[in-house]
């Protein structure tokens, strides 16, 4: 079965756009642990959304995916408090491609010009998104569902495919 | 071998600073992951996070009460998880009221006022913290070192002889030792659900003799709730100005309040803290600092404080003590003074609410203003310029609240005020429990209204 679309152009390039990224699994246990991540990208049909972690901080994380599969990836652009959570059952590790070390730092920079108005020094934000490449290790998953949580008595709101969630 | 991990440790990431997130795990099995709003150090084994808006975690929360956090180090940028297990929610009360007042400089920071509304303090218990491994800065050293700075300060309150140098050497201490710009001391004057400056430092006004009732702003939530309130972000809910026009104007008390002494205060504080200064389980008083940096004032100093001023309120009821058992009834063998040369002041008195206004000048009400009044009147009817404490509180005319009120700090505020409107009239102590009223001019007494 293929899900439809969930992503249109204007919320896989909102993903992608260097924003704060923190991703969830669960355990059998019913704990959920969670993780910030270092990077997004989206596969060219958009039906695939891979985020980006250092595996030394993700390992309840990574345990989790590896037996169950399920995902919740919570996106936040600092400056406009947009916040947009999407899920998935179908998440699977996988190794980073060569262009995703190349990622690295043109993420950090991103993420700290979007700090940058509130004051974040640079150093910190980079501190706070370093990875080496060898400790990179990716997540791939379908989104089936997307969230708009932007501060707010609508926070939570489940969006209809394509809809932007802004 | 490292020591485990301790909150205690750990409070500048409860900050609000940087955002934490909350994965919570559903009925389905299904992870859910948010940013928190507050997430708030209650004690070594306890956080609280803001509850606002019915949402996915709270209903993941109340099914299955166990969630992981991430919280970020503002400083150093450490990351760590929390294992936490939901407790309970708590409406109002102290935890409610600090997170309230934290969560209105946080919203004013983000620019979300009106959307931030605290519902309640979800209170969880921390099973586990781990330490995410990964890249940290070095950690910053700022502000005067707090231990050394608290210890000089006790040192120098347990040297103070009276109610007086107890309050001019607290405010001093904190000057010189913690490095505080902007601060302000209020007596509690407990029955009337009010405080009074009797000491600032750091504004053009010092403003001794105005009041803030219970309840309102940083101070007076901190004096309603006997808990410190402190806030990192300027937050516009609690400005003082605007928050004591509106609410003083809708209060019973809106007849009563000191309006005619403007409240000093730093226009739009980035940070605030209120204290409130205890002795055995009663409010003394409120210490007030603030400053026009954001995230200047930490748990740390909240501690500090909180200690130092545990000390002011045991030192000022001991002092108390000492003063009232040595107060003599009377004061005798004085002779009366003169009446002094030059040209008189009309001295005016409205018993209705005891103002005093010295020729069109408005000086003083309430407590401060009658004890004035009877001190001149004394004055002009006998000569006498010699007074005890004791005479005034066991004078019923005087309405002295509360057995336990105290005087001496209506005696101090009456002095400053006096100091610093008038250069003519004033009292000075001349020994425990004793006073001397000095008028270097002539006074006529006019009884605005029949007592």
């Amino acid at each position: 079965m293929t899900s439809p679309e969930l992503l249109d152009p204007e919320l896989a390039a909102f993903i992608t756009g260097n924003l704060s990224l923190q991703l969830a699994a669960t355990d059998a246990a019913g704990l959920a642990t969670v993780v910030r991540c270092v990077g997004c990208r989206v596969s060219a049909d958009r039906r695939r959304v891979t985020l980006l972690m250092p595996r030394s901080q993700a390992t309840p994380v990574l345990a989790g995916i590896a037996a169950n599969g399920r995902v919740a990836v919570v996106f936040n652009e600092p400056s406009s408090y947009r916040t947009l959570q999407l899920k998935g059952r179908d998440a699977r590790i996988e190794a980073p491609l060569p262009e995703d070390a190349d990622a690295l730092q043109p993420y950090a920079a991103g993420f700290a010009r979007r700090l940058a108005p509130l004051q974040v020094p640079e150093p910190y934000v980079r501190t706070l998104v370093s990875c080496s490449p060898e400790d990179l290790v990716a997540v791939s998953f379908t989104p089936l569902e997307a969230y708009a949580q932007t501060p707010g008595p609508h926070a939570g709101r489940r969006l209809a495919p394509g809809e932007s969630g802004a | 071998m490292s020591q485990p991990l301790s909150l205690d440790r750990l409070r500048p990431c409860l900050e609000g600073i940087v955002p934490s997130g909350i994965a919570t795990c559903g009925v389905d099995g299904m992870p859910n992951i948010t940013y928190v709003s507050q997430l708030m150090y209650v004690d070594p084994e306890h956080v609280a996070l803001s509850f606002q808006f019915f949402n996915k975690t709270r209903e993941n929360i109340l099914a299955n009460p166990v969630a992981t956090v991430l919280m970020m180090d503002p400083d150093t940028a450490a990351r760590y998880r929390l294992t936490l297990r939901y407790l309970r929610t708590e409406t109002a009360g102290p935890l409610f009221e600090r997170m309230k007042a934290k969560l209105a400089g946080i919203a004013s920071h983000e620019g979300m006022s009106a959307v931030f509304r605290l519902l309640g303090a979800d209170v969880y218990r921390v099973q586990a913290i781990e330490a995410v491994p990964g890249r940290e800065l070095p950690p910053v050293e700022e502000g005067p070192a707090l231990l050394p700075a608290l210890r000089r300060s006790v040192d120098a309150l347990a040297a103070c002889p009276s109610q007086e140098s107890l309050i001019d050497c607290f405010c001093t201490c904190l000057e010189r030792h913690f490095d505080i710009r902007h601060q302000m001391l209020l007596m509690a004057d407990v029955p009337a659900a009010r405080l009074y400056i009797v000491a600032s430092r750091g504004y053009a006004q010092p403003g001794t003799g105005a009041e803030v009732p219970f309840g309102v702003g940083v101070i007076g939530v901190a004096a309603r709730e006997q808990v410190p309130i402190r806030i990192m972000f300027p937050a516009s809910d609690y400005a003082y100005s605007r928050m004591l026009r509106d609410q003083a104007a809708a209060s019973e008390l809106a007849g009563q309040l000191e309006t005619r002494i403007p409240l000093p205060g730093l226009a739009e504080p980035a940070s605030q803290l209120a204290v409130p200064v205890m002795a055995g389980g009663r409010l003394v008083a409120v210490a007030y600092v603030e400053s026009r940096q954001e995230c200047h004032f930490g748990y740390d100093l909240e501690d500090a404080l909180v200690a130092l001023a545990a000390t002011l309120g045991l030192s000022m009821a001991a002092s108390l003590c000492a003063e009232a058992a040595e107060e003599p009834v009377e004061v005798r063998g004085a002779p009366p003074s003169a009446m002094p040369a030059g040209e008189p002041v009309q001295v005016r008195y409205f018993n209705r609410d005891g103002s005093v206004f010295l020729g069109d000048d408005y000086l003083i009400k309430g407590v401060a203003g009658v004890i004035l009044w009877r001190l001149l009147g004394d004055h002009q009817r006998t000569g006498r310029s010699e007074f005890s404490n004791r005479e005034l509180r066991l004078d019923p005319a005087l309405r002295l609240p509360d057995v336990c009120d105290n005087l001496e700090a209506r005696l101090i505020l009456l002095q400053r005020r006096l100091q610093e409107r008038c250069g003519w009239l004033g009292i000075e102590k001349t020994g425990r429990g004793r006073f001397r009223l000095v008028l270097a001019r002539p006074v006529i007494l006019l009884a605005e209204e029949p007592a």
